[in-house]
């Protein structure tokens, strides 16, 4: 018991090499809000592609399809080793091959692209999920009133879809805030490469530790938060047939 | 071929099929509508009343036959004008309007906002411009003090009436009603039968599916009822409900003037 | 699904976990057969960070293992009578699983320093380690000073890490995980250059493409073996044998096997006072 205090939660280090551990945990921040905004677009973009009506979109259909069970399938961690080995050697511009954008490094990008093309197949099953949910009336009152697929979507489907289904977008969202670890496989220097650093130079593991508390301090509220709004969504929204209340 | 002026009757059927699967919902239906007449449609469930409605706003299409709206045919491949997809789609639904026995309000709008979306959207109304034409009709249904209520907020009864508003924002020609009494409580029916009796009076072509036998004696120039997707018996209401020729028809009004 | 089934399965998932929960107990990739019991019995087990050519390498096969030191770890287990068994371990936590008995020895390319001294103990020094700055080639990086301002490559947890942190003026540190993860953004251009140990930055020129050594880097560092702290017996019989390694001519034909040059006249008589 006592190896495990000594090794996990040693204060005196954790508070030596705080500085460190937040600067690491401000990357892990800023990678998880900038991918995970992308990731929220990009899983809607699909989900709409993913549902043109019509014969001849159908090819916009079946390779929407077909993305959306690739990355899907294949893991995170994998596909961020594949984009950062491979982008340099692309014949594209080399400011697109190797971005340092806005300040951060190839590997901050590498790590935001390939956190935004999984999470948002992942968030296009959700969204698709919202739009199926969406009373088939809704459709009807709507093309029946002279609006096109495009305004019907636009008005009346998507806003109610997408009020229905933030509570699961939440949870991926936590959840892509957790796999930036992954990033550091390629040497970006977010909260778990800084905490195994700092164990691999002093052979203790408080770092990481100290990382894990910083994580826990975002990720529980937004975990209450996301029961909130389950709570509220089943109070608000009926399904199916209207409430007839009198008055 | 114009809208107005062409002599013959607003809306036509002519040999209407609609299948769904295996199964032959609608049976070879024809049907005239002149301008400002209303039909009352009456038949047992799975007669295919619903399938006909929706037929002429084409939300299901017809698989046989041809429904004329002013003259034009609206069923592709009846015409040949295969350039011009979706122009019937158009065409039909601004001049057609319905309403749903499950209201279908937009939850997320006001019931305001629910009467100005589509003709800011689809005619390009200005915002203005549909406002003040949609609390007008909120007025006219009764319900002036209700235009910044959520649908959820309002009685069946309400959002029904909201329903018929919105439906009418669009200047339709013709009004469509799907049964729209029927998920109501019954103290709320009579002020939506009200509303579309005042519409009958001011002159509006409608269709109306019901079940609300005395509604439909009173406001119908003409009873259709619908039997396994073909029309059995027509006429005026004094003949159709009160000498019925055929056995079905009997049967069915038995059945259903008797609660 | 009838009740009796159910309950296997269930039992069976549980096991899984429980199997899964205590093979993963530490995060080292384990890939030999864990030891565990240090220093009893004849088995010398050493843990060691795989592979980090030409000191530790695999073999034949993805279990056997091959490298200078690991055949100087035979050699002197030889000496001592027992046999030497390796385990694969990551080498951000060799050390902490050294403190824990997960092994008798750490023989991983280890250079000896004050602050490892804290808490381990090191042999006498068996290599004279030297850094090497491996960079694409025909890189304008040549020198410790032109790594100023440029990205470099180190592995987790290294004095090559501790010396581009400390030493120079590099732009960005970035370290990673193995020797040879450097290669693919060395020549993708991703980081300018990348500082190891002299062999290993040589073996890595010679067999990937693209890449060559521009520099050596002096750093003065030794090699050593690592034992528990306290193990005092342990370390007396290892630095006999090194000893006897070096005088017998063992150590100079692992140098020409695996360096292929000579062992320094400085290190063979070379010795380390234990702190």
């Amino acid at each position: 018991m006592d190896v495990i205090l000594e090794q996990y939660f040693d204060l005196s280090l954790m508070a030596e090499h705080f500085d460190d551990v937040l600067a690491g945990f401000w990357i892990t921040i800023k990678l998880s809000v900038v991918a995970g905004v992308l990731a929220l677009f990009w899983g809607l973009v699909l989900a709409l592609l993913r549902q043109l009506p019509g014969k001849p979109l159908m090819p916009v259909r079946f390779l929407t399809i077909a993305y959306i069970d690739v990355f899907r399938g294949i893991p995170l961690l994998m596909i961020i080793l594949l984009v950062s080995g491979s982008l340099p050697f692309l014949p594209i511009p080399e400011s697109i091959a190797i971005p340092r954008w806005f300040g951060q490094p190839d590997t901050f990008w590498y790590g935001v692209i390939a956190l935004t093309i999984t999470y948002g197949a992942y968030m296009a099953e959700v969204y698709r999920s919202g739009i199926e949910g969406v009373p088939g009336g809704q459709m009807e009152a709507a093309r029946s009133l002279g609006m096109n697929h495009r305004q019907a979507m636009r008005n009346v489907i998507v806003p109610q879809a997408v009020r229905r289904v933030i509570p699961p977008l939440l949870n991926d969202y936590i959840a892509l805030m957790k796999d930036t670890t992954l990033v550091s496989v390629i040497a970006l220097n977010e909260a778990a490469l800084v905490g195994r650093d700092v164990q691999s130079s002093l052979f203790n593991s408080s770092a990481l530790t100290l990382g894990a508390i910083m994580f826990l301090v975002v990720t529980l509220p937004l975990a209450r938060f996301v029961d909130r709004q389950i709570a509220r969504e089943h109070r608000r929204f009926s399904r199916g047939a209207p409430r007839v209340e009198t008055g | 071929m114009d809208e107005s002026g062409h002599g013959g009757p607003l809306l036509r059927l002519k040999g209407v099929h609609k299948r769904f699967g295996d199964l032959e919902v609608l049976r070879g239906i024809d049907l005239d509508v002149k301008g400002g007449e209303v039909i009352c449609v009456i038949g047992a469930s799975g007669s295919g009343k619903s399938t006909l409605l929706r037929c002429i706003n084409l939300l299901e299409p017809p698989d046989e036959g041809d429904i004329y709206l002013e003259g034009r045919s609206i069923c592709k491949g009846a015409d040949a004008r295969s350039g011009e997809a979706g122009w019937e789609l158009d065409y039909v639904r601004q001049r057609v309007g319905i309403v749903f026995q499950q209201f279908n309000l937009f939850p997320h709008r006001t019931a305001l906002q629910n009467v100005t979306m589509a003709p800011q959207r689809v005619l390009g109304r200005g915002r203005e411009e549909a406002r003040s034409r949609a609390v007008e009709l909120l007025e006219r249904v009764g319900l002036g003090d209700k235009f910044d209520q959520y649908p959820e907020r309002l009685s069946g009864g309400q959002q029904q009436r909201v329903a018929i508003a919105r439906a009418l924002a669009m200047d339709p020609h013709v009004m469509l009603f799907d049964e729209v009494t029927s998920a109501l409580d019954p103290e709320l029916v009579k002020e939506v039968l009200d509303v579309i009796r005042e519409l009958a009076d001011e002159g509006m072509t409608m269709v109306i599916v019901t079940h609300e036998m005395n509604f439909a004696r009173d406001l119908a120039d003409q009873i259709v009822f619908l039997e396994e997707g073909v029309i059995l018996e027509q006429g005026p209401p004094a003949a159709v409900l009160d000498n019925p020729r055929e056995e079905r028809t009997k049967r069915f009004l038995g059945l259903v003037l008797e609660h | 699904m009838g009740n009796s089934r159910l309950t296997a399965l269930l039992a069976a998932l549980a096991l899984c976990a429980i199997a899964l929960f205590a093979a993963g107990c530490g995060d080292d990739d384990d890939d030999g057969a864990g030891g565990g019991d240090g220093g009893g019995g004849q088995t010398l087990t050493v843990g060691s960070d795989v592979p980090y050519p030409p000191f530790e390498q695999f073999g034949e096969s993805k279990t056997e293992f091959t490298g200078f030191d690991v055949e100087l770890v035979e050699a002197v287990a030889e000496k001592l009578g027992r046999e030497a068994k390796f385990v694969d371990t990551s080498f951000d936590t060799i050390f902490r699983d050294l403190a824990q008995g997960k092994f008798d020895m750490v023989a991983s390319a280890t250079t000896i320093t004050p602050e490892r001294e804290k808490t381990v103990d090191f042999s006498d020094p068996y290599y004279l380690a030297e850094q090497a700055i491996l960079v694409k080639e025909g890189s304008d990086v040549k020198s410790a000073e032109d790594l100023a301002d440029m990205t470099v490559g180190v592995q987790q947890g290294t004095t090559g890490q501790e010396y581009v942190e400390e030493e120079t003026e590099a732009g960005e540190v970035r370290p990673y995980p193995e020797g040879p993860d450097m290669v693919t953004p060395l020549r993708g251009g991703t980081i300018d250059a990348a500082v190891l140990d002299i062999p290993v930055a040589e073996k890595l020129a010679e067999s990937q493409p693209g890449i060559e050594v521009s520099a050596e880097i002096k750093t003065g560092e030794e090699y050593g073996l690592v034992v528990q702290q306290g193990e005092e017996d342990l370390l007396d019989e290892v630095n006999e044998a090194l000893q006897e390694i070096k005088d017998d001519g063992t150590l100079n034909d692992l140098y020409e096997k695996w360096l292929e040059v000579e062992a320094p006249q400085e290190l063979l008589s070379a010795t380390h006072e234990a702190s």
